[in-house]
């Protein structure tokens, strides 16, 4: 009777136990699988799905393009004929995408004057990014992978030019969306006032924008193309 | 009574007294959290499932834009044109890619790694911000690095690097901690970036005074994938010029 009952105590403990250890479990596992996820708020998480969604929207939008140029290099290879026009407007637009090439279009000019250090030019410049900016120069220099804004008020330069106490920021984009994005409450241009609150920032839409070519050697000389 | 209570087996008793206080806790937790804590964490729940969903779902279109961009450099090495102008084409196309990110990279270089202060009780200052990830992208540029991604994603001329919550977004991408940001470069990267002013500025600041944990692996070979992304232009029209090099 004894030897029953301790069994049964036994096996009572023992099925506690497993169904904690798999509680525990399942949680370190859901942990595990959104890492970082788990602490934003609601209203976070919404803004991750919005962010998400656009760009997979833009996704979807290139694989259609690419895929269109797949098929029309299939049915040139196919009927021997060559695609020239089509090689030549790919090359077009990846070189002004990079910065190869000059662009003119719509656009913003941001025109800052007074002191302000580098990392507030760069906020300007992710945030230009941010609201869909094509193209973006800093004076003269067209911004690619590599430039950067650096240095203390009253000394910032790019690209080793020393930038003067009024210079100005061009981007070629929506002029409503890239106006918007700058200028919003407590959007970059607020937060920089706060930081820099001697600069004067000031920003106006343009219906036309030139943006010079890059001076940069885009290409890698230390890395190799992976195959 | 006395009886009863000495009939009933020690290991009950213990198992009672236990699941007493495992609900006294739970309902103590609930009674701490106030009513819209408890809304938002009943919303959270299929908000993360969506985000995951669209995070499997962005990783797979990605691997399809890899896949077709390789596609169309196999087609295009195999087209018909054996006439050197065409060929001068195809190596302008591969070269222009190469320039804008769309082809990966491996190379010497260094991969920072950059996380959150593990600290107990630490504060938002404790925890890596978009701009740290910007902040260590401008000191390997400067110091001459040629090609970088963070978590694998490429930084290209459309990257923006944004807060979201505690973690960071990254060309519209949700990147969560820990932080590698790799980059090719000269042999001497690491040496460079080390004897930046700000880049001192920056460890003093951000790891010893706030706690980030910051590592550096200086490697022979680091691996810079290809931009998965868009490279569309709308409002630009490209001019005639093109850059040296380039």
């Amino acid at each position: 009777m004894s030897t029953a009952r301790n069994r049964r105590s036994q096996l009572t403990i023992a099925a506690v136990a497993g169904i904690l250890g798999i509680l525990v479990i399942g949680q370190l596992r859901g942990q595990a699988a959104v890492p970082g996820l788990s602490v934003l708020s609601a209203q976070e998480l919404t803004l991750v799905i919005a962010n998400l969604n656009t760009r997979n929207e833009q996704l979807r939008t290139e694989i259609a393009s690419l895929d269109q140029q797949a098929k029309a290099l299939e049915s040139a290879t196919a009927n021997g004929q060559t695609t020239v026009g089509q090689l030549r407007a790919d090359l077009a637009r990846i070189r002004a995408w990079s910065g190869a090439t000059g662009l003119t279009g719509p656009g913003i000019s941001i025109s800052i004057r007074g002191p302000i250090g580098g990392d507030g030019v760069e906020d300007l410049l992710n945030e230009l990014r941010n609201a869909g900016a094509e193209a973006i120069a800093v004076g003269d220099v067209r911004v690619v992978p590599g430039t950067v804004v650096a240095g203390i008020p009253g000394a910032i330069s790019v690209e080793n030019t020393a930038l003067p106490d009024l210079f100005e920021i061009r981007a070629i984009g929506s002029p409503e969306i890239l106006l918007g994005t700058l200028t919003r409450a407590g959007g970059v241009i607020a937060q920089i006032g706060a930081t820099y609150p001697d600069a004067r920032i000031s920003v106006t839409p343009l219906t036309t924008v030139s943006i010079p070519p890059t001076t940069r050697i885009l290409i890698s000389s230390h890395g190799q193309p992976r195959l | 009574m006395r009886t009863w209570i000495r009939s009933v087996p020690s290991w009950q008793i213990t198992l009672a007294v236990a699941l007493l206080a495992l609900g006294f806790l739970i309902a103590a937790q609930l009674g701490a959290e106030g009513p819209r804590v408890r809304y938002t964490t009943q919303e959270r729940s299929p908000l993360v499932e969506t985000a995951l969903g669209l995070q499997d779902q962005q990783e797979a279109l990605k691997r399809q834009i890899l896949e077709l961009r390789t596609k169309i450099g196999t087609l295009e090495a195999q087209g018909p044109g054996s006439a050197s102008s065409l060929r001068d084409l195809y190596a302008e196309l591969e070269q222009a890619r190469n320039g804008a990110g769309l082809i990966g990279l491996a190379g010497p270089g260094l991969v920072f790694r950059l996380e959150d202060s593990g600290q107990p009780g630490a504060g938002a200052d404790s925890l890596v911000s978009a701009r740290d990830l910007r902040v260590l992208v401008q000191e390997l540029w400067l110091a001459g690095a040629e090609a970088i991604a963070i978590n694998g994603e490429r930084i290209t001329v459309s990257t923006a690097v944004l807060d979201i919550g505690g973690s960071v977004l990254v060309n519209s991408a949700y990147l969560a901690p820990p932080y590698k940001i790799a980059a090719i470069g000269p042999a001497d990267l690491y040496k460079r970036v080390q004897a930046s002013v700000s880049f001192q500025d920056f460890v003093i600041e951000r790891v010893e005074r706030h706690g980030l944990a910051l590592s550096v692996d200086d490697l022979d070979e680091v691996d810079v994938p290809a931009f998965a992304g868009t490279v569309v232009i709308r409002f630009g029209q490209p001019d005639a010029s093109v850059a040296p090099g380039s």
